[in-house]
């Protein structure tokens, strides 16, 4: 797989010096980049590859996923406190539309990656559950000549209220598994419900196992961002879906002078008061402004090899649905 | 269609039968003063966010300034914050710290994003006195690492290392927990406001006080009128609202004007060099800085 990884590595950095050009925010790098005659370019790209952006900072690429993997085991107790408090709700709304774009049916087999505290999964239990009850009562209405004991039967012979759905939550950070794990026991949720430990670069699962693979909210964390595409693009069947919802560039430049300061000078704040965590909340926030744009994940998206790859954009921007389809 | 949309609903809706112990998050919890529901802190916070729009009739540019272009870090720990930073930290953080009194790191970031003007008065009385002076250079600290434990425990009985060992025991607390300074934008505050918490402790033991919450009270009282620091202001103003009304009794009675009264009468405590006043005996020391006893009340809960 030399080739093709090089290939990705070489068109990542590519992607990278340019996003450099247009935020010119990084003192640190702008030295770093003369901008001279071709060869010269190459060159400080090359030795630039083993680096990448936490932040707004620069750290290696060994450096990264331990950093991210720090951030995260701090904040997940305060997880979904602080993912309300910050968004104000709206949250709930984008997974919920995520649920709906994906329109699961009872048998769909469901890859959360990245779902840490489980939030898409739940949903997707609820989702398929209800849609399994609104089969059954079609059928009841449809058989109408049924005896009182054959509906009775009919209902003790239920099994399975998912309909064969599944979902495998994987996530490669202990903590918050641990924190879905006790959601889940709270809520009531057991079938239908497996949770890995797993990095989205290297997947612990078969070619070719499941109809749908998301993720929310944790692509950008990832070091590699092609390789996890790539590794998506192997564990989901032919005819399976790819969808990722995640923060992107808002269009408006208004809201976007007002996402701006919001998230800026109000999410540290509340970050620091709420969590007792500045610094992860300030990693979240730059985080979100180095993730590429809509359309260049979505051409990202169709160099891992997907196709049909579509995006829609929510509240102006502020997050986006990428879907793509391996055909 | 109907079902479609039901089923759409659905998700919005926790599912049915979840009706256990765990859930509710409107569930009261027993004992003590109940804590409000989370909503209403949120509110709190949002309605002060909302309200420093209303500070637009400053530019927005002085507002956002220090957290942008420039302000670099001035120490290790230190988080440069715009000024609307400031006001929301200060707001959250005196919310966060009366709903939750436990959240000391909360009433450390009020202390330091409120106390600028007095930071500057308090380093400048350092200044002006003669051990002071020497502190501010010299700049000790009072960690584990640094005391000489064996030494402290090796000297007299009643003298004020002994004193600030047994304090430390009796209350189980160590120099260590103290969270580095982050939010004040000048190096020598950092300093004065990281030696004002180390020095807390050590008026703990100067004044006979618990870590409970009436004896922390009592300290803030005596050291808001000796630094004015805002933090110690309101510390000592809204601590009291959870206490109960026994303890509220006493304190307002006969521990305020006592802690009053001596905070007044003594010279600027923050100027004693206490790393090398370890052998001077506590009762010396109060005589030097003009400390009654306690009320007796207080020292039985010491």
């Amino acid at each position: 797989m030399a080739a093709p990884r090089s290939c990705a590595l070489w068109s990542y950095c590519g992607r990278r010096w340019s996003r450099l050009m247009r935020c010119c925010e990084l003192p640190g790098l702008r030295s770093s980049w003369p901008g001279g005659p071709l060869g010269a370019r190459q060159l400080s790209q090359e030795k630039q590859a083993t680096e990448t952006h936490f932040g707004f900072e620069t750290v290696s690429e060994e450096e990264k996923g331990g950093k991210v993997y720090h951030v995260f085991e701090s904040v997940a107790k305060k997880y979904d406190v602080m993912n309300d408090m910050m968004s104000l709700g709206i949250h709930r709304i984008w997974k919920d539309l995520l649920l709906w774009k994906m329109r699961p049916f009872p048998g769909t087999q469901l890859l959360d990656v990245a779902g840490g505290t489980g939030d898409i999964a739940f949903r997707f239990l609820n989702y398929v559950r209800a849609q399994h009850k609104g089969k059954q009562k079609r059928q009841l209405r449809a058989q109408q000549n049924l005896s009182w004991e054959e509906i009775a039967k009919k209902y003790q012979n239920e099994e399975d209220p998912l309909g064969g759905s599944q979902v495998v939550v994987c996530d490669i950070n202990k903590e918050m598994l641990k924190i879905g794990k006790q959601k889940a026991h709270a809520r009531g949720y057991k079938a239908g419900l497996a949770w890995v430990l797993g990095d989205a670069e290297e997947l612990p699962f078969d070619d070719d196992k499941f109809d749908v693979y998301t993720i929310a909210f944790g692509i950008r964390n990832v070091t590699h961002i092609d390789q996890a595409l790539q590794e998506a693009h192997r564990v989901l069947k032919p005819g399976g879906r790819f969808l990722c919802l995640e923060f992107s560039q808002v269009n408006n430049p208004l809201i976007s002078r007002l996402y701006d300061l919001y998230s800026f000078q109000v999410i540290p704040v509340l970050g620091e008061v709420i969590a007792g965590d500045w610094k992860s909340y300030q990693y979240l926030v730059e985080s979100i402004r180095q993730f590429p744009p809509q359309e260049e994940f979505k051409e990202m998206i169709e160099d891992a090899g997907f196709e049909k790859v579509t995006y829609e954009s929510l509240t102006s921007g502020i997050v986006a649905i990428h879907s793509g389809f391996k055909l | 269609m109907a079902t479609l949309l039901r089923a759409a609903l659905r998700p919005l809706r926790p599912p049915p039968g979840h009706r256990g112990p765990a859930a509710g998050k409107w569930r009261r919890r027993e004992g003590g003063l109940g804590r409000p529901a989370p909503l209403t802190a949120a509110l709190f916070f949002f309605f002060s966010f909302f309200l420093s729009f209303f500070f637009f009739f400053l530019p927005v540019d002085v507002l956002l300034r220090g957290a942008r272009h420039g302000a670099g870090q001035l120490y290790p720990e230190h988080i440069p914050t715009s000024l609307l930073q400031k006001v929301l930290l200060a707001a959250g953080s005196a919310g966060m710290a009366l709903y939750d009194p436990y959240r000391h790191d909360m009433v450390a970031v009020l202390g330091e994003t409120t106390g600028l003007h007095a930071l500057k008065v308090l380093r400048d009385q350092m200044k002006r006195d003669p051990e002071g002076a020497q502190i501010l250079q010299e700049r000790p600290r009072i960690l584990l690492s640094t005391l000489d434990l064996d030494k402290l425990h090796s000297l007299p009985e009643g003298s004020l290392g002994q004193e600030y060992l047994r304090f430390l025991d009796v209350n189980r607390v160590s120099p260590d927990t103290r969270a580095p300074t982050r939010f004040v934008d000048d190096e020598e505050l950092a300093y004065v406001i990281q030696r004002y918490r180390e020095v807390h402790d050590m008026l703990h033991t100067l004044l006979g006080m618990p870590t409970n919450m009436l004896g922390e009270i009592v300290v803030k009282w005596f050291e808001a009128v000796q630094t004015g620091l805002p933090m110690c202001i309101l510390g000592a103003l809204f601590g009291p609202i959870r206490l109960h009304t026994q303890g509220l009794q006493v304190l307002v009675s006969e521990l305020i004007p006592w802690a009053v009264q001596n905070g007044r009468r003594a010279p600027c405590v923050f100027n004693l060099y206490y790393e090398r006043r370890w052998e001077q005996p506590l009762r010396a020391l109060r005589e030097e800085l003009g400390i009654t006893d306690p009320p007796m009340l207080v020292r039985a809960l010491a």
